[in-house]
């Protein structure tokens, strides 16, 4: 039973963080109907971001935060001014290949400054702590910190969206960006406030990452199409679906840990020889594709 | 008959064209005449083969404007096949070839029928999923050699191996993917006025219209994503026979498949001459942009950054890619 709940628990806390990271590219989604293939791109930068300051001034990573939010910000707005601006006007093939060399310039950028090593954060309040609740359930102090903020980070962008002037034209926005602009909406703006918001909450969510997993280079793809995961299952644009679609990704990722659970528990000896482990992000695909296949507007879907 | 003469027909090019076209052709014929680098012959292989991944991409992806950014998935399956069948039974390229493109066919046709009820974003990145799929399934299925991939030995086929295509020298290989370059582009220019041609150019402009005319746009799809299945998994059986070495994790990788779609879309999709002129100026800039900046000035990444840019730049102010450029300026020509 350790097991079963032990990996419920980790699911779950896993799954807030991976919702916080889908965050950004649901609202970039919803706002501008474009897919960004950089978004796991932007997610290293935060991690980088986080990892540099913390080591340049001495402070806590979890200090780093806000400094990783203002970069994720003017990355934002910084890629849709200079770019992204320009790549909407063209069909669609050229936004998604022209968001992949986004993805690429990134990615390259970051090897050629930080070079291929993996780097983790060694030290900080949170580092190395965790409490045991019993029933085999462990919850590692970063980790439990991450999947606060991202609650907090989630209640925050569905009160912009459903309570704020702000909230309304993005809205607006993303409904029929033509007639948002009749109604004196600057939907340029929005839509540069969409990648500004976006961009903050991913790297805000990667500086939290960065305190449990080494950062490197090539980590970025794995994150975007988990992310892509997430937006589809909860519905491309949809707030909260992100977060219950974080959630049952979370619990898909810990498809090992179940798997392990049912051979122990019922001495099904032919499952272990079945390399869970390696299949782990597989389980993702599999059900992005089923859920696309069987309802392509995602649990939470507003948008088609 | 008919046919024969539809594919070699290229009356409704300019001269000109057909001149540069035909000199190009020249060219590659006698290539290998011409004392070159090896350097040089492996980069001319890689850009006839990703022209026919190109050619093939272009069938979906250009003619039909659907998004397919799966395409490694085929190169995979035509590569295992080839590999497999040669290494457990002894079977040589020239049947395991085509057996391989019809398990492609038959898994695009698994996968396609599902895959065709969603568009756009959804349908691009839905072919990403199912190739990551069958990625992680080649990567734990021991029979296939798992992680570790296959490998062709040299040594248990002597070269020059004429059925098997081992060779030592890169002049076989040269004069055998030229050859299949030659048929893919024949092939293609049939294709484009053929009705299935036609169908997809009228679904790409309006599905709700190609319905209407009383085109079954769902089955027009399918049947293009085969072709396109088939081009692909050829070239990936002539990979592993080529490269003689098999890893689940480079050979399906989301990157080749993303490269195919951008070789197409940089020379222009939906054209004739569209993925042999992405090819063209794509593979030799990767491979050189590395040869020089990345191995001799020892800087990691650079020359993928200067790829980016050049991605980026092409997909935000010329979307339709060289070939568009060209048909412009000749329409301003013509005024």
């Amino acid at each position: 039973m350790d097991i079963l709940f032990g990996s419920l628990a980790a699911g779950i806390l896993l799954g807030m963080v991976i919702a916080l990271v889908a965050l950004g590219l649901t609202i970039i989604f919803g706002v501008m109907d474009i897919v960004n293939f950089a978004h796991g791109e932007f997610l290293m930068v935060g991690m980088y971001t986080g990892l540099l300051t913390a080591q340049a001034t001495g402070m806590d990573p979890l200090l780093t935060l806000p400094v990783a939010g203002v970069v994720g910000f003017l990355l934002g707005v910084i890629c849709y001014a200079g770019f992204i601006k320009f790549l909407i006007r063209g069909p669609m093939v050229a936004q998604l290949l022209g968001t992949f060399g986004l993805m690429l310039f990134l990615r390259n950028l970051a090897l050629l400054i930080f070079g291929s090593s993996d780097r983790t954060v060694h030290h900080g309040i949170l580092v190395g702590k965790s409490f045991e609740i019993g029933m085999g359930i462990i919850l590692p102090a970063t980790k439990l910190a991450a999947a606060g903020l991202s609650v907090i980070a989630f209640l925050a962008v569905w009160l912009l969206m459903n309570r704020t002037k702000i909230g309304k034209a993005l809205t607006a926005t993303a409904l029929n960006a033509q007639a948002a602009r009749y109604m004196g909406i600057p939907t340029e703006k929005m839509n540069a406030l969409a990648w500004g918001i976006g961009g903050a909450s991913v790297t805000v969510a990667g500086a939290l990452i960065v305190n449990f997993w080494a950062v490197n280079p090539f980590m970025g793809l794995l994150f975007t199409m988990i992310a892509f995961a997430v937006v589809a299952l909860g519905g491309f644009g949809s707030v909260p679906g992100a977060f219950f679609a974080g959630l049952a990704v979370g619990l898909i990722m810990e498809i090992p840990g179940f798997w392990d659970f049912f051979t122990y528990t019922f001495d099904w000896m032919w499952m272990a020889d079945v390399p869970m482990t390696s299949l782990k992000y597989m389980w993702i695909y599999v059900a992005y594709f089923v859920i696309m296949v069987v309802r392509p507007r995602g649990l939470f879907g507003w948008k088609h | 008959m008919e046919t024969l003469k539809n594919a070699f027909d290229f009356s409704d090019f300019p001269r000109m064209d057909l001149v540069i076209a035909g000199a190009v052709a020249l060219v590659f014929l006698v290539f290998p005449l011409f004392p070159t680098s090896s350097y040089a012959m492996a980069t001319m292989i890689q850009f006839f083969m990703f022209a026919l991944y190109g050619m093939g991409w272009n069938t979906i992806g250009g003619y039909g404007g659907q998004v397919d950014l799966g395409k490694a998935q085929y190169v995979g399956i035509g590569a295992y096949t080839t590999g497999v069948l040669l290494i457990r039974w002894d079977i040589p390229f020239w049947v395991s070839m085509p057996v391989g493109m019809a398990i492609a066919v038959i898994w695009s046709f698994i996968i396609g029928y599902p895959l065709f009820r969603l568009k756009g974003h959804y349908f691009a990145i839905a072919t990403i999923a199912t190739s990551l799929v069958l990625k992680d399934l080649f990567t734990v299925w021991s029979f296939v050699g798992a992680a570790r991939g296959l490998e062709i030995s040299p040594i248990t086929y002597p070269p020059p191996d004429y059925l098997r295509l081992i060779f030592r020298e890169d002049i076989y290989y040269y004069y055998t993917i030229l050859g299949f370059f030659f048929l893919g582009f024949i092939y293609m220019n049939w294709f484009r006025s053929s009705r299935l041609g036609f169908q997809l150019r009228c679904i790409k402009d309006s599905e709700d219209m190609a319905r209407s005319l009383g085109i079954n746009v769902h089955w027009a799809k399918i049947k293009a994503y085969a072709i396109a299945t088939a081009f692909v998994s050829m070239v990936g059986s002539f990979h592993v026979c080529y490269i003689k070495v098999i890893e689940p994790v480079d050979i399906m990788s989301l990157d080749l498949s993303i490269l195919i779609a951008l070789m197409a879309m940089l020379g222009g999709a939906g054209s004739l001459w569209g993925p042999i002129i992405g090819a063209g100026v794509l593979i030799p800039l990767r491979s050189y942009l590395k040869e020089w900046l990345g191995a001799a000035a020892g800087l990691v990444g650079i020359d993928l950054i200067l790829y980016a840019l050049i991605i980026m730049i092409v997909s935000a102010f010329e979307p339709r890619g060289i070939w568009g450029i060209v048909e412009k300026v000749r329409r301003r020509k013509r005024r």
